[in-house]
């Protein structure tokens, strides 16, 4: 039977890698990836889980990653931007989001990327409306969303 | 952002889970996580055990009961909920309603009994199971029981699921003609709740919810009342409603004044009504 | 969404190319360094213990219990900062310039949030933990959150002020009572409020600072937007010489003005280094930053008079302005001249009066909001116009054409003394009118109100002034030592043949290592691929002056002008070297494909840049005595403006003006209050485009905020100053399915003073702000023509105006000859 601990020994698959560490049961994930780990492409925008600068996959799936602690992520399977072009080839949308000058700061970028890519993944020719949808989690402040929408349409062939 | 120390633990079975909320002082489950992170990280309420849900596949299933009933586990996801072909057979304004809640993160990882037992007046799903005539299953150690909707929702924050318990599954009647639904103003698309009010239109008559205005939905008895006749036109609705607000004691926040929300909830209450009547069949 | 483009007029090379950016590669791989992704060994974390009131005695302060937290390094509060460091460096008269400002509270806190004490510990939850277990009591006082109760003085905020004014003065030019008197129609507007926002960089400030005991200097990797001013602060509070502080940035996730006035935490961090004998970080977190960072200024204007002539010409105004800096001051009072740089907003009108009064309160300190104080003045000229247009019956399209300053007296003198330098304001507007679909308005008013929505059109056109002229604070304050403006950058060509750039500005995604690239390749001949251009700021380059930073939209001015000087005189030794080494005239020498080569010459008589540096680092017995080349250039590019007139406040204060001219279409449920914005356009003339996508992509960033702060984004206080907009929950920003369709079009009225023709950009204005109010007026014109005299319009607030159309009118009136 499970006993509560203050810790926890986790086994996460981390951009293809089996990490394994202990951790305390009320570490964010994101402080988990940046500050434990040194993966620190996932960013931090806010403190109450609004902005998505800290969007990771889980199981595949976009999620918040201040919004969930490290613990939870025993035994799953975490994806981060630098999972992405691991070799340093950018992914098409990489490439699209340059092309389009789809980031200013950069700061939102890795969480737009992995909402973005999670949809494509899902829906490889979405409209302008799902683009919309699928980022409504992931606040901008740079650039109005404008040509981010456009990197991913284009990406999916809809541009 | 940085929450308190806490312990932790991950049942493997719903016993399991009871057990361990009822064993310890100040255990609070885990479920979607998408409020109760929140609260830990401004440090509004420091749970000393979490109890996480996740690995309870028996509250992730949807399905229908011996009756007929529409069920759906408590730890089902929005996002679940959306792409449900038993949802959108048998009461689609579950889903539509599930759809606009906050983003596609969220969607992932919030849960139907999540939003239910944080039980936040300007939560989505309370009105709307209220006006559904929901019936929500609770497990205790020794025993399990169901209650209704109109005793389910008991204050801000507090729901009948007392310390020790948890829900398990939340059950709707399928639509069978009924018409639903549900309106309101958010800040932002997809935003809080400012207002909102859910309406089914059914041969039973009329059900309409409001939400925000009170510690709880407030069925609007009155309007359901004045509906009963049957004349659902845009005119008989609107007159039907009107002084519904004044009946009313909203909270002023950033947002609007209680004013605004009185007359917002009455606007509300007529969109959705004829909203569920338009909806209805046969 | 569509873009309709004028041509470039300046095709040359790499510049006006919409090349896409070098920053980018990093950054998609989630390679940027933002200043929280550093680390050092041993470092602590602090976590500032922050005041609940909006305005207290701080009676006493116990650190105790948090010292004896297990991995608690140390802890700091006020008392220790007033004995270690002098106030900050006030920029006002008396009484504002009395204000004692440290970098913790002492004595007394003055707004919710404000730093009490820190504490630095082991890790971040740590030091979160400790800071509960401080023990702070306070004796709360009477809180001020309105402007208007504060200029009382009943209760004064900063005793050492004796006052909660911060300055006071009126700027008169022409003669506006004559103006008024011989108007043939005077209207008064009672009272128009711009409200308090900001932007909300999505990275929080912050910072990494490490002290060296043996050298005294400090080094701070931070996101400091402004470190030229950051250290001119902190130097003389921490009594020591400014080369004591290193200030590097690297990537910065977005500052539009809200990274400025950091230099009190940074202050903290710095004494806590030293103390501690350890490298210590803050991360903002974004309730402390909306809380307790900086908001943009709130301005309320009052008794605003306009003169206006029968067939439309508008005269003159007069208006008294007050103005809210929250807690304090700090950049300010600059904020009360400013504006001056936009006197006439863009009318012809010769007779202005502004009696401008700034009080403090108990909120957020301001500091320069994208947009500063010349968007608060903006958006009163906008709202001046429609208010004339819509009480006396003019067409607002008709009535700024009329009024606006034309093209053909640009370059055009204000009263003021400032020289709009280039520009066709009608023509822009025609534009924009073009990309909504103007003439389809009344068929799309008709259209909606068959579905009981209320459609209206309005227009917002703006200015973004910029390259300051930092004498204007002499006119606030003739004892500061204030006066011009500069950038710098270093240009130099490495032993390999590498070109390297660096940069005095503080680059916050505006692009700024591609622009240069752009600029340096045209001028050396090589590719913007060979043009390594080192991210951010660092002290030690030594490629920055006084003033640098990114801010007041002169990147293309003043950064891309050092940058352009440097790499002259790079290309100059260059031509010179190879005309040595090839034995030919200067003249027959041309710097081509990244080769130094005789025109037309033979395919031998070329040597590719990496000879050339070759040669100067390693190679250079054979160069004659008197010939020194270095292929390593520092250029300060120093904008020229004259000197200003403390009397008659008169001066060239800004030297380019940027335009924009935005349209919107917005459909009014008039059930609910609510506003959607169905078409949009915005027009932008920046003069020449270094890199168009990169402008375009600033027209787009601003038009978000603008619209954001338009319809949701306010700091919202309630009667003990507490802010109720805390979080991005409440405090609602543009998310992807809030924007609307958005239409883009370019015009480059080339600046004749900037050195490449570009005006600075980026700023915006405010435009979507204008014309959201415009529009919001005009739909709801036929609902009782309430007037709007708030530049933010949730539904709450609309749905006040249709539920009362004669409260707001009451705030105007017209007389009539």
């Amino acid at each position: 039977m499970a006993a509560p601990a203050t810790s926890r020994v986790i086994a996460v698959e981390l951009n293809g890698e089996q990490v394994e560490l202990e951790v305390p049961a009320r570490r964010l994930l994101v402080h988990f990836l940046r500050d434990d780990l040194g993966l620190t492409g996932t960013h931090i925008g806010c403190d109450t889980g609004n902005c998505g600068a800290c969007t990771v996959h889980l199981n595949g799936e976009p999620v918040k990653s201040c919004m969930l602690l490290a613990v939870q992520a025993d035994g799953a399977r975490v994806t981060t931007v630098e999972g992405l072009a691991p070799d340093g080839e950018l992914t098409p949308l990489q490439t699209s989001f340059n092309e389009h000058h789809a980031l200013q700061c950069g700061y939102c970028t890795p969480g737009m990327l992995m909402s973005a890519s999670a949809l494509l993944e899902r829906n490889p020719r979405p409209s302008e409306e799902d683009v919309r949808l699928a980022l409504q989690g992931n606040i901008c402040r740079c650039t109005g969303y404008v040509n981010i929408v456009e990197a991913v349409l284009a990406t999916g062939g809809s541009r | 952002m940085l929450l308190r120390e806490v312990e932790y633990a991950r049942p493997a079975t719903v016993e399991e889970a009871v057990s361990l909320l009822a064993g310890y002082d100040g255990a609070r489950a885990l479920a979607g996580g998408q409020t109760l992170l929140n609260v830990m990280k401004a440090r509004a309420a420091a749970p000393d055990v979490l109890v996480d849900l996740a690995d309870l596949d028996d509250l992730r299933t949807i399905g229908f009961t011996a009756d007929g009933l529409l069920e759906v586990g408590a730890m089902v996801t929005y996002t679940q909920l959306v792409g449900s072909s038993e949802v959108e057979v048998a009461r689609p304004i579950l889903a539509e309603v599930a759809e606009t809640i906050a983003d596609v993160q969220v969607r992932n990882r919030g849960t139907v009994g999540g939003n239910v037992c944080v039980a936040d007046p300007t939560n989505h799903l309370p009105p709307l199971l209220v006006a559904l005539d929901a019936r929500f299953t609770i497990r205790g150690q020794e025993s399990e029981r169901t209650v209704s909707a109109d005793e389910f929702f008991l204050g801000v924050y507090l729901t009948a699921v007392g310390e020790g318990e948890l829900l398990t599954k939340v059950a709707v009647p399928p639509s069978s003609g009924a018409g639903d639904g549900f309106s309101g103003l958010t800040v932002g698309k997809h935003g809080t709740y400012v207002a909102n009010a859910a309406a089914t239109v059914s041969d039973a008559g009329v059900r309409v919810v409001l939400g925000c205005v009170d510690a709880v939905p407030v069925r609007a008895t009155a309007l359901e009342e004045r509906l009963a006749a049957g004349d659902l036109s845009e005119d008989a609705v609107r007159a039907a409603a009107e002084g519904l607000g004044e009946t009313l004691d909203p909270p002023s926040d950033a947002h609007g004044s209680g004013e605004f929300r009185r007359h917002l909830a009455e606007v509300s209450a007529v969109r959705a009504v004829l909203q569920a009547a338009s909806r209805r069949k046969g | 969404m569509t873009v309709t483009e004028q041509a470039t007029t300046l095709k040359r090379g790499f510049v006006g190319q919409s090349m896409p950016r070098k920053e980018d590669r990093r950054l998609v791989q989630g390679q940027g360094t933002f200043f929280d992704d550093v680390r050092r060994h041993g470092m602590g974390y602090v976590h500032f213990v922050r005041s609940p009131y909006a305005h207290a005695k701080i009676v006493s302060i116990d650190v105790s219990r948090a010292l004896e937290l297990d991995g608690v390094y140390g802890t700091i509060t006020g008392d220790e900062v007033a004995i270690q460091t002098d106030p900050f460096f006030e920029m006002s008269v008396e009484p504002g310039g009395l204000i004692k400002d440290y970098a913790l509270a002492v004595g007394r806190v003055r707004h919710m949030g404000e730093p009490v004490a820190a504490v630095c510990a082991a890790t971040r939850e740590l030091a979160r933990d400790a800071a509960e277990l401080v023990e702070v009591s306070y004796d709360p006082l009477p809180v001020l959150v309105d402007a208007g109760e504060a200029l009382k003085d009943e209760v004064v905020m900063h005793e050492d002020a004796g006052s909660n004014v911060v300055w006071s003065g009126v700027f008169e030019w022409g003669d506006v009572d004559q103006a008024l008197a011989e108007a043939d129609h005077v209207v008064k507007i009672e009272r128009l409020h711009f409200h308090r926002f900001s932007s909300t960089p999505l990275e929080c400030a912050g910072a990494l600072v490490e002290y060296d005991r043996g050298t005294g200097e400090w080094t701070l990797h931070c996101n400091h937007q402004m470190p030229g001013v950051g250290a001119i602060w902190m130097a003389p509070a921490l009594r020591v010489g400014i080369d004591k502080l290193r200030f590097v940035t690297q990537d910065i996730g977005g500052g539009f003005g809200n990274k400025i006035c950091l230099h009190p935490q940074y202050v903290v961090l710095c004494l806590l280094a030293r103390k501690l004998g350890r490298p210590v970080q803050w991360t903002e977190y974004r309730t402390d930053q909306h809380t307790a960072n900086a908001h943009g200024n709130e301005r309320t204007f009052l008794d605003v008079e306009v003169g206006v002539m029968a067939d439309g010409t508008m005269t003159g105004f007069r208006v008294r302005a007050l103005d809210d800096c929250g807690a304090f001051p700090r950049y300010e009072p600059l904020g009360c001249i400013i504006w001056a740089q936009v006197t006439p907003g863009m009318y012809g009108w010769r007779n202005i009066r502004v009696d401008f009064t700034q009080v403090c309160t108990n909120k957020s300190p301001v500091s320069p909001n994208r947009g500063y104080s010349r968007m608060q003045h903006l958006w009163l000229t906008e709202r001046v116009v429609d208010i004339v247009a819509s009480e006396l019956g003019f067409d607002p399209v008709e009535i700024r054409k009329k009024n606006y300053v034309k093209a053909e007296q640009m370059p055009y003198e204000t009263p003021n003394g400032c020289v709009y330098d280039s520009g066709d304001y009608a023509a822009a507007l025609d534009l924009a009118l073009e990309l909504i679909d103007h003439g389809s308005i009344e068929e799309r008013r008709r259209d909606a109100a068959a579905r009981g929505r209320l459609l209206g059109l309005g227009i917002g056109s703006t200015l973004d002034s910029g390259t300051n002229n930092f004498g204007q604070s002499t006119l606030l304050n003739p004892d500061l030592q204030f006066s011009g403006n500069n950038e710098a950058a270093s240009v130099k060509l490495d032993i390999f043949g590498e070109v390297v750039v660096t940069l005095g500005t503080v680059p916050q995604g505006q692009g700024h290592e591609t622009t240069a690239a752009q600029v340096v390749a045209d001028i050396l001949g090589c590719s913007p691929e060979q043009v390594n251009v080192r991210r951010g700021h660092d002290t030690w380059f030594n490629s920055h002056a006084g003033f640098s930073g990114t801010y007041a939209s002169q990147f293309a001015f003043t950064g891309l002008g050092a940058v352009k000087g440097a790499a002259e005189l790079l290309r100059d030794e260059m031509v010179q070297l190879a005309a040595a080494v090839l034995q030919a005239p200067a003249e027959a020498i041309e710097l081509a494909d990244g080769m130094a080569r005789i025109k037309d010459g033979p395919e031998e008589a070329a040597l590719p840049f990496m000879a050339l540096g070759a040669i100067v680092n390693a190679n250079n017995a054979f160069l004659p005595p008197d010939f020194n080349p270095t292929l390593n250039h520092r250029y300060v590019c120093r904008p020229y403006f004259g000197m200003v007139d403390t009397e008659k406040k008169t001066g060239q204060l800004t030297l380019t003006y940027a335009l924009q001219v935005h349209a919107a279409v917005v459909e009014v449920d008039p059930d609910t209050g609510e506003v959607e914005v169905v078409d949009y356009a915005a027009v932008d003339d920046c003069g020449v485009r270094i890199n168009p996508l990169i402008v375009e992509g600033q027209v787009h960033g601003a038009t978000a905020h603008a619209l954001g702060a338009a319809l949701s984004e306010e700091f919202v206080y309630d009667e003990e100053g507490t802010l109720l907009t805390s979080n991005f929950y409440d405090y609602h920003v543009p998310h992807a399915l809030d924007m609307p369709p958005l239409k883009t079009g370019a015009m480059e009225s080339p600046s004749p003073v900037a050195p490449l023709g570009a005006k600075g950009m980026g700023e915006g204005g405010g435009g979507g702000i204008h014309c959201i109010c415009a529009a919001i007026q005009d739909a709801l014109a036929s609902a009782g023509k309430p007037i709007v005299s708030t530049s933010c319009n949730p539904p709450h607030r609309v749905w006040a105006m249709l539920r009362d159309p004669e409260s707001s009118r009451a705030n105007v009136s017209v007389a009539s000859r």
